[in-house]
């Protein structure tokens, strides 16, 4: 009798640690969206009174505590932070939600497109926003926004290779050189499939946004000749890989790289020459936002000199504030005047967007 | 069995409600999206079409596949060869042991498993510690590139699902006769003569029950391969992570998700025909 209880009890245990470990290992994929979760029971019961609160949907760590708390001192409405890990993830949220639910939502340029086009985003009332006009008119009427109706440029990115010299025994000038024999098993990408195909593309002199399915998969056959030099393939802290000697050169993120040089300053900055990749960051209100003027308040309230060089310098990003720059603690991240030729990623037609997919799952296959 | 129902049956309908709402209702959502089509940008049109399973023909597709069942083959196999004498030794070990065994096994699990797995990209990362202990020792010059590499992947598998297998062939063992051994050894038959004709016999469903534990999570878990392989290893589940996100292709997805479900199905049923058996030893 005794040992049928046991057995019983073994069983369960055996049951449970299945389950648990299967819960365990969904949860750790879905781990950056359960602040969302958090957010939105929050919001619930916080609910009684809408215009005192608002819902800023945006990446983990894009506001320095100081900004966030200088806006709710100033205007008393408290700013709900829910995060998302990627621009597909909050464009699922936010169709949801049917542009409800959040306020203010920034994001990167190319899901900004699709988010006009799918009429989850409203237009903004200018005259609300007294410090419009600080914005650098480089960052204007792009493709996502030509007519600067819907958004407000927050920060500039432009993906750069950075490499150690110690560990580089030739100088690193373009895409091309990634090509090189000289760095087997050395280099750490971002795991961005358009920018990746977008690079090997500028290094055959073609466009980031080729739409000929066939020049594509020439690309895709050169990229596949990339795989022996490629040492990890990561989106978030790529910029470790350099620091803990896990690879010697890396393609990364501005942010990244901002980070990588202030733990490091020894490693080298590559503008390669055959021409740079280039993202905006902007923020939009949803077409149906429980409180757009707070919203509108916050965005004139970024907009602010002082402010946003210091939202800059925390984030590392590149200025979209002419009148920020003058205040920015890290010069670097005043725009040279070279960035003006920068190339953004835009969204491509179907046939073309599989086939850099295609090349995308094939590349990483022949990494292995 | 008709004649007991009561009051007490309408209970189960809780049960019914939800198998209906959150396991057949996503299935059926899940087929019919894989002969969805794609719409530009971002979202689904319901109009029908075979094309997102002509597209999984493609053999970059197929390689996934591949891959996914290659990596869940050899995982289960390496789990099987240290599993199976580790769940049978401490079958027999006494009582207070077990328990104590039982509980070295569980604590992990108190810890979430991606936790875990970044504690091994600390040992096995360049300047990590088996390459210092390694290094000290003399036994290499230059640091090994350990990490994001096959065999990192394989280790982070056989970490995580090791317990499984244990505990399902301890249950096995734990059961055993053990004079029928006795009996064997007396009746002459040599150690090795008396694992395979009795030991192994009556233990194998356990091990059994343990490499289904093992293969099918195998099948899945992803993100072993993306954290310790570097997202190098392409398997099934990052592919269809992939087309959920970046790619936004959510038909393509569904179609992929549909085959692998079918094909651990299959497997499943494979498992029972040949070994006759319609429970998990230990999971009842």
């Amino acid at each position: 009798m005794k040992k049928m209880t046991v057995k019983k009890l073994m069983s369960l245990l055996a049951v449970c640690l299945w389950a648990v470990c299967l819960l365990s290992g969904c949860g750790g994929q879905g781990e950056q969206s359960d602040n969302t979760d958090g957010k939105e029971s929050g919001s619930e019961s916080a609910g009684t009174d809408d215009s005192r609160e608002m819902v800023l949907f945006t990446w983990e760590g894009m506001f320095p505590q100081e900004v966030l708390d200088g806006f709710e001192e100033e205007t008393g409405i408290q700013i709900v932070y829910s995060n998302f890990d990627t621009d597909e993830t909050m464009l699922e949220k936010l169709a949801q939600a049917e542009g409800g639910d959040y306020d203010l939502v920034i994001a990167d340029d190319y899901i900004i497109e699709t988010v006009v086009q799918e009429g989850l985003a409203q237009k903004l009332d200018q005259s609300k926003i007294e410090n419009f006009g600080n914005i650098n008119p480089l960052y204007q009427g792009q493709f996502y926004d030509k007519e600067d109706a819907y958004t407000v440029p927050y920060g500039a990115g432009i993906p750069l290779i950075v490499y150690d010299p110690e560990l580089v025994d030739f100088e690193i000038e373009s895409y091309e050189d990634l090509w090189d024999e000289r760095l087997a098993d050395s280099i750490a990408l971002t795991a961005n499939y358009r920018v990746i195909n977008g690079i090997t593309l500028l290094s055959m002199g073609k466009s980031m946004n080729e739409e000929d399915v066939s020049v594509i998969e020439e690309a895709g056959e050169k990229l596949k000749t990339l795989a022996p030099n490629v040492r990890m393939i990561q989106d978030e802290n790529t910029q470790n890989a350099l620091l803990n000697g896990e690879a010697s050169v890396a393609f990364l993120y501005t942010s990244q790289v901002t980070q990588v040089l202030s733990e490091n300053p020894d490693l080298k900055v590559v503008y390669p020459k055959e021409g740079l990749g280039f993202g905006i960051m902007a923020g939009f209100i949803p077409s149906n936002a429980p409180n757009s003027d707070a919203a509108h308040q916050f965005l004139n309230y970024i907009l602010e000199p002082e402010t946003g060089a210091q939202c800059f310098d925390f984030m590392g990003y590149y200025s979209t504030n002419i009148e920020a720059d003058q205040f920015l603690e890290n010069q670097d991240l005043a725009v040279p005047d070279t960035v003006t030729e920068g190339e953004i990623v835009q969204n491509v037609s179907e046939d073309a967007e599989a086939a850099y997919n295609k090349n995308w799952t094939e590349f990483r296959a022949a990494c292995d | 069995m008709r004649k007991k129902r009561n009051w007490w049956t309408f209970t189960v309908l809780p049960l019914y409600a939800f198998t209906l709402i959150f396991v057949a209702g996503p299935l059926v959502y899940m087929i019919a999206l894989s002969f969805a089509s794609n719409r530009e940008g971002y979202g689904v049109i319901w109009r029908f079409t075979s094309e997102n399973y002509k597209r999984l023909l493609d053999p970059v597709y197929l390689g996934t596949f591949v891959q996914s069942l290659r990596l869940a083959f050899s995982s289960t196999a390496a789990i099987m060869l240290l599993g199976y004498p580790f769940g049978y030794f401490m079958a027999k070990l006494s009582s207070k042991w077990k328990k104590r065994m039982m509980l070295l096994l569980t604590i992990p699990f108190w810890v979430n498993s991606l936790i875990r797995l970044y504690g091994w990209i600390i040992i096995l990362q360049t300047k990590g510690a088996l390459n210092g202990v390694l290094l000290n020792l003399g036994l290499i010059e230059k640091p090994l590139k350990l990490l994001y590499s096959y065999p990192a992947v394989l280790t982070g598998m056989i970490y995580t699902l090791l317990p499984f297998m244990i505990l399902s062939v301890y249950s096995s063992a734990e059961k055993l006769d053990w004079s029928l051994i006795e009996a064997a050894r007396d009746l002459g038959a040599n150690a090795v003569q008396t694992f395979f004709t009795i030991t192994l016999k009556l233990t194998l469903p356990g091990l059994l029950s343990g490499m289904i534990l093992t293969f099918i999570p195998s099948m899945g878990l992803f993100f072993i391969a993306d954290i310790l392989g570097g997202n190098k290893i392409v398997l099934v589940g990052s592919l269809i992570q992939d087309q959920m996100t970046r790619g936004s292709n959510w038909p393509f997805a569904a179609a992929l998700a549909v085959v692998l479900t079918v094909l651990t199905t299959l497997i499943i049923y494979i498992y029972r025909r040949v070994t006759h058996t319609s429970e998990l030893e230990g999971l009842y």
